[in-house]
Formats: structure tokens, sequence, C-alpha cells
């Protein structure tokens, strides 16, 4: 095999990562993925979906060990198929399951997995260290992996991962079985490893919310099929709604809001403010309606600015839709496959579609 | 790489001294942009890992207790052997003079006083090998590297042959060159690069038939107390088989190349030339013998390539 650094020419040339076009993988009469076209671009992507959905198969062609039933999948510029072991020897790979061997040192293992991707031995064992302070575990680096808590389970893992410099990581539920505060840290950690190391990270989750913080980018699998590829920033883009925090007072302004018929929910001191056809036809910026409303009530505002569609409801739509699309209850769906994901309409967010929104205030 | 920061005690005081000595040290993450060794490095790297661990090399104790007890039960004959000609050599002599037989064993029947090692290591040590890297995961992050499934099995074939090897082959050796130093050995420089060609064949033939056996057994289940029990099991069933339709069902002696136990010893003694290992094998041509050897070790690691072509190591 030659030396391949495929690494430093995608980081340089800003290429997609990975590209899909129309994959199909079945098991058997099992299908897991079904015309599968997504970009993966440089940065942290999160591939979410629920269990069964299909990342994990994704992982597998990622790294060669599974041919695509039909489609192109191309990684880091390359057929997985054809150079399987470049592409495997420029990616880091932290599987989901916990279990590494109990008897060996952390240090020794992160060494190993770094030489068998082709890092002559003095230089590995430099690495070794190195990472394994980077990810928090410098004092505990001559451990046995079973004397260690999961959370110091993970980091090792993680650090294996990155250990030989890889261009890309795949990292597959990273934060399973952690708890809040370790999976803050866990979260932090892989964000370092994508801004400050370099390396493009591809996040499997179906945390949605974990995603949504540290991920520039999802694609989202439902059932075997891509149903939204984009950034995060795109997907969970702002609306025309707005949302707004009082410190008090929060009912009178809701009141005098809907006098001004705009649809109003009232969650304690929270409200969402949404125009209606008749808001639209009077012209009037909702920014004034919601100001002197507040002005009137004499309440103080904690915070005004535009609603923006979380990844979770992004989520539910296109899953949705989805689901409908197979019912056959949405016209026009099976086209589901062939039109970018992108482009799909969201059923919850639809009518808001298109409308340019206020920056925050 | 040390976090430390070692002035040098001249140049305090002097802002331009201090700078042109000072070092900064960092353990931040570094790019890697120097030579990546590619496939022949990984299956290096992975047999030399795997041939430490199943020595127990940088394990517990109790990890260390099979492959040490293998190694005491192979060496302790030969060391025995050599030692009984050095102390009892005239009467050794004298012995065979006085017309009685070589009392020192012969090389290829040496290997019956290591059988027992060999057993031990092909049931108790190998499948670990194999089984742990499933049960723990380790093969997904193998093959998530530039090792394939086949590139992955002769990695670790190369290190359980020469971890075998250690009983199947070291200990013949030591026999012959002890007793080749303390002139008991082959007639001549010829004759010891002969039998030093034959002991190598040997010690490399009934380790790859081993090995092939228990990958086989091994790549059934992630247990190794399973994979060791189903190995002896095996082993001795395959040899009361054949004796059974041989000498009880009165079926061609051809059918003893289904003793897998003793097939391999059979061969060594063809490959020294010296008797049998049992009497009902001499009827058998050496051709049969090496062609059912041959036939037992490639079925077995076809078997081994078929299993871990259906595995899944990314579930």
């Amino acid at each position: 095999m030659p030396d391949v650094s495929p690494s430093f020419a995608a980081r340089a040339a800003g290429d997609p990562v990975v590209t899909g076009r129309h994959v199909m993988k079945q098991w058997g009469s099992k299908v897991a993925l079904v015309d599968a076209t997504f970009d993966v671009q440089p940065g942290i992507t999160g591939l979410l979906g629920a269990n069964g959905a299909g990342k994990t198969t994704l992982f597998g062609m990622i790294l060669g060990l599974h041919k695509p039933t039909g489609g192109e999948l191309r990684v880091l510029g390359l057929d997985p198929l054809r150079a399987g072991p470049e592409i495997r020897a420029a990616v880091g790979y932290s599987p989901e399951y916990h279990v590494l061997p109990d008897d060996m040192r952390a240090h020794d293992l992160v060494r190993h997995i770094c030489e068998v991707h082709g890092i002559p031995r003095r230089e590995a064992t430099a690495r070794a260290s190195d990472v394994l302070w980077q990810v928090g575990l410098g004092e505990e680096r001559f451990r046995p992996v079973g004397t260690m808590s999961t959370g110091q389970r993970q980091r090792v893992k993680l650090a294996q991962a990155i250990v030989h410099d890889p261009a890309l990581v795949l990292l597959d539920e990273p934060t399973d079985g952690l708890d809040p505060v370790q999976r803050d840290d866990m979260l932090a950690l892989i964000r370092r490893v994508s801004v400050e190391f370099g390396i493009n990270v591809i996040l499997s989750s179906h945390l949605l919310e974990e995603v949504e913080r540290i991920c520039d980018a999802a694609v989202m699998l439902f059932d075997g099929r891509v149903v939204a590829s984009d950034r995060i920033d795109h997907l969970t883009r702002r609306t025309e709604s707005l949302l707004v925090d009082l410190t008090d007072h929060a009912s009178e302004v809701a009141d005098r809001l809907r006098r001004h018929a705009v649809e109003v929910e009232v969650d304690g001191l929270h409200l969402v403010v949404r125009p209606t056809d008749a808001t639209h036809a009077s012209g009037v910026d909702l920014h004034d309606l919601v100001r002197d409303a507040v002005v009137h009530a004499g309440a103080g505002v904690r915070r005004l600015g535009a609603r923006r569609v979380s990844l979770e409801e992004v989520f539910l739509d296109f899953g949705d839709g989805h689901q409908h699309a197979h019912a056959g209850a949405v016209p026009g769906a099976a086209a589901l496959g062939d039109t970018p994901p992108t482009a799909l309409p969201i059923a919850g967010d639809a009518l808001e579609a298109g409308a340019a929104a206020g920056g925050d205030r | 790489m040390s976090d430390a920061i070692v002035p040098d005690p001249v140049a305090v005081g002097s802002a331009s001294r201090e700078s042109a000595g000072a070092r900064i040290l960092d353990r931040g993450y570094r790019r890697y942009d120097g030579e990546r060794r590619g496939l022949r490095a990984a299956v290096k790297s992975l047999a030399v890992q795997t041939m430490q661990r199943s020595l127990g090399i940088r394990r517990s104790f109790w990890a260390k207790v099979f492959p040490a007890l293998a190694v005491v039960i192979a060496y302790v004959p030969a060391i025995v052997f050599v030692g009984l000609s050095v102390l009892l050599k005239d009467q050794l002599d004298q012995a065979i003079l006085r017309g009685n037989r070589e009392i020192l064993p012969t090389y290829g029947a040496y290997y019956g006083f290591v059988w027992a090692a060999i057993l031990v290591f092909v049931a108790f040590v190998a499948p670990e090998v194999l089984c742990t890297d499933r049960r723990n995961g380790l093969l997904g992050l193998y093959l998530a590297s530039p090792l394939n499934r086949d590139t992955y099995l002769v990695a670790k074939a190369l290190a359980v042959t020469g971890a075998i090897s250690l009983v199947t082959l070291g200990p013949p050796m030591l026999y012959l060159i002890g007793l080749t130093l303390n002139g008991r050995g082959p007639d001549g420089f010829d004759g010891f690069l002969l039998m030093l060609g034959r002991t190598l064949l040997a010690g490399i033939c009934v380790a790859l038939l081993h090995v092939s056996l228990s990958f086989a057994v091994a790549s059934t289940t992630t247990r190794r107390a399973a994979a060791s029990a189903a190995i002896i099991m095996i082993l001795l069933s395959s040899s009361i088989f054949a004796e059974v339709v041989v000498n009880s069902g009165g079926l061609s002696q051809n059918f003893l190349v289904f003793d897998i136990l003793f097939l391999p010893f059979e061969l060594v003694y063809r490959i020294f030339g010296t008797g049998h290992v049992d009497r009902s094998f001499a009827a058998m041509s050496t051709w049969t013998i090496v062609a059912a050897y041959a036939a037992w070790t490639l079925a077995f690691a076809a078997f081994v390539r078929y299993r871990y072509q259906k595995i899944d190591v990314t579930r």
C-alpha cells in the first residue's frame, strides 16, 4: 500500500469529506439504506437517526467494510471498495460498544492502534501519551482499561481514533452511557478535535440536542433514507415567529397582542408570537407590536428574538413526511428519494417557509 | 516529551541570552506528516502484539500461567536429556558399545515428550487470540485500520505460529544442538544441517495444523473456555473414531487420516524417517499422510476465512 496522507489534501481543498449518491444497502431482504444522497462537508457532521436507521451500516460502508448494493460512495475522494486500506489509514473509528481489552493499559492500546495505522513505533509511543493527555487521561494513561469508568473508556476510544492524525473520525454514539457532566465534557472534547486539531468528525447519535450543540451540519436518516442533509443553521432556520421572555405581566402582554390578530402561545413568562394573514395584510412589524404591548403592560423583557426551528422539530417533521410518504398520504411522496433532502417541505413550519426573519433585537 | 522548562543558569539576568536558550515545550496535539508505513507494518504490529499477549507479556499473572506451563513442559525433557548426555556421557557410550540401543530418544520421538505442551498451547493459549478480539470489540478497530479480514487473519496466524513454535520448534532444536555440542548429534556438518532442516520442517508442520484447528474452533465462539473444551474434544474424539473404525470396524487403515491427534506426529516421524507414532500408521504411504495433513490444514483455514468473511464487525 502506498504512503497515503489523503487527510491533508482533503483538508486543504475543502472538498466534501464524504459524498453519497443514491447509495443503497440491503442485508438479505432487509433494506438498510435506500437511495441515500448526501454530502459531508469538512467540520463536524451529525449522523442522526433512531436505532436501526442505518447509521452504523453507513459507517461500515465509509470504512469499506460493506459493499453498497447500489449507488456511489466517495470518502476523502476515494472509493472505499477499491481503496479501503488507504481510506482506513486516514480514518479513525470509535465504535459504539463499550468493551475494550480490560487487561490492556490505555497507553498500550492507543499506541498499538497508532502503529497498526502505520505510524512508526517511537512516534506512536509519543503520540499515544500526547493524545491521552489531550483527552484528559494524562495521569491515568498507564491504568488498565478495565479499571476505568465509562467516561474514561469513552475518552480512550476517542484517543485511539485520533492518535494517528486522521483526516476523518467516525464516532459512533460517543456519549452513550455518560452522565450529563461527562456528556458535556465529551461534546466539548469532540468540538476541540474538529476546531483545534483540524480533524473532520462524523458523529453518530440519536440525541438531537447534542448534535445541535456541537455539529456544523447534520445528515438525518429515517428508516434507511436520508431525509435531510444540510448545515445545522440551515436546518434550524429562523422563522417569522418571535420568542419573548418577560419578567412579568405575560398574560396582559398576550391579550394586547391578540387584539392585533396575532397568535400567541403563553408558557409562564415565555411567549411565542406568530403573525397571521391579517398581520401580514396590515403591514405591521411584529417587533413593533410586541414593543408596544410590553410598554403598555409595563412588563420587562428578558429576551426578544426570532424563533428558530429546533433540530428535533425538523427531524420529527421529516419523519412524519417520510411515514406519510410510505402510507401514500402525501402527494408526490414517491419523489422523496430523488428530491434533494434539503428541498423537502417541512410539514409543520411550511406556512412560515420563505418568509424573511428579522434579526435578534 | 517533557513538560519541564530547564533554564540555562548562565543566561539568567540576560534577556537576550534567555530568549536564545528558551524552549517552549507543549503537549498539544500534533499533526503527523511523516512516513505512514502501510499494510505490511500493520500486519507486523498486530503479529508482534498478538504474540506478546498470547505469551502473557504485559499481562496479569494468570494470563502467563498456561504459556509458562506449556514452555516448561516442552523444555524440561530437552534439558534433562541433554543434561543426562553430559553427566552420563561415558556410561551411555559404554552401553552403546555393549550393543544396547541408544537410551536417549530419537529426534522424532522427542515430540512424544512435548505432546502435552502442544496440547496445552493449542487448547488454552491459541484460541484466546481470536476469541478475545471478537468479544471485546478490538476486531472492529483492527478492521477500521489498513488491515482487512484476510490480512488480520494472516497476522494472527503468524503470531500464533511463532508463539507455538516455542514448543514445537524450540525444544527439539535445543535437544539437537545440545546433543551435537556434546558429541552425540548427527554425524558431520552435512548431517547436522539435514537434521536441522528436518527439525525446522517438523516443528512448523506440527504448528500449522494445530494453529488452523485452533483458529477454526475459535472462530465459532467468543468464549475461550468453550473453544478450549471443543479443541480437546475434537482431538480426542477424532483419534477414538479413527481407532474404532480401523481396529474394531475392520476398515482400511487409510481411515487413520481422520486421527488428527496423531496425524501431525506421524508426519514428524516420516520427516525424520524413524519409525511410527503408532504401528497402525505403518501401512499408510507418506504421500497419504502428507495429503491428509495438507487437506486438514487447508480445510480448517478455509473454514476460518469463511467465518470471518461473515462477521459483521460494525454491529
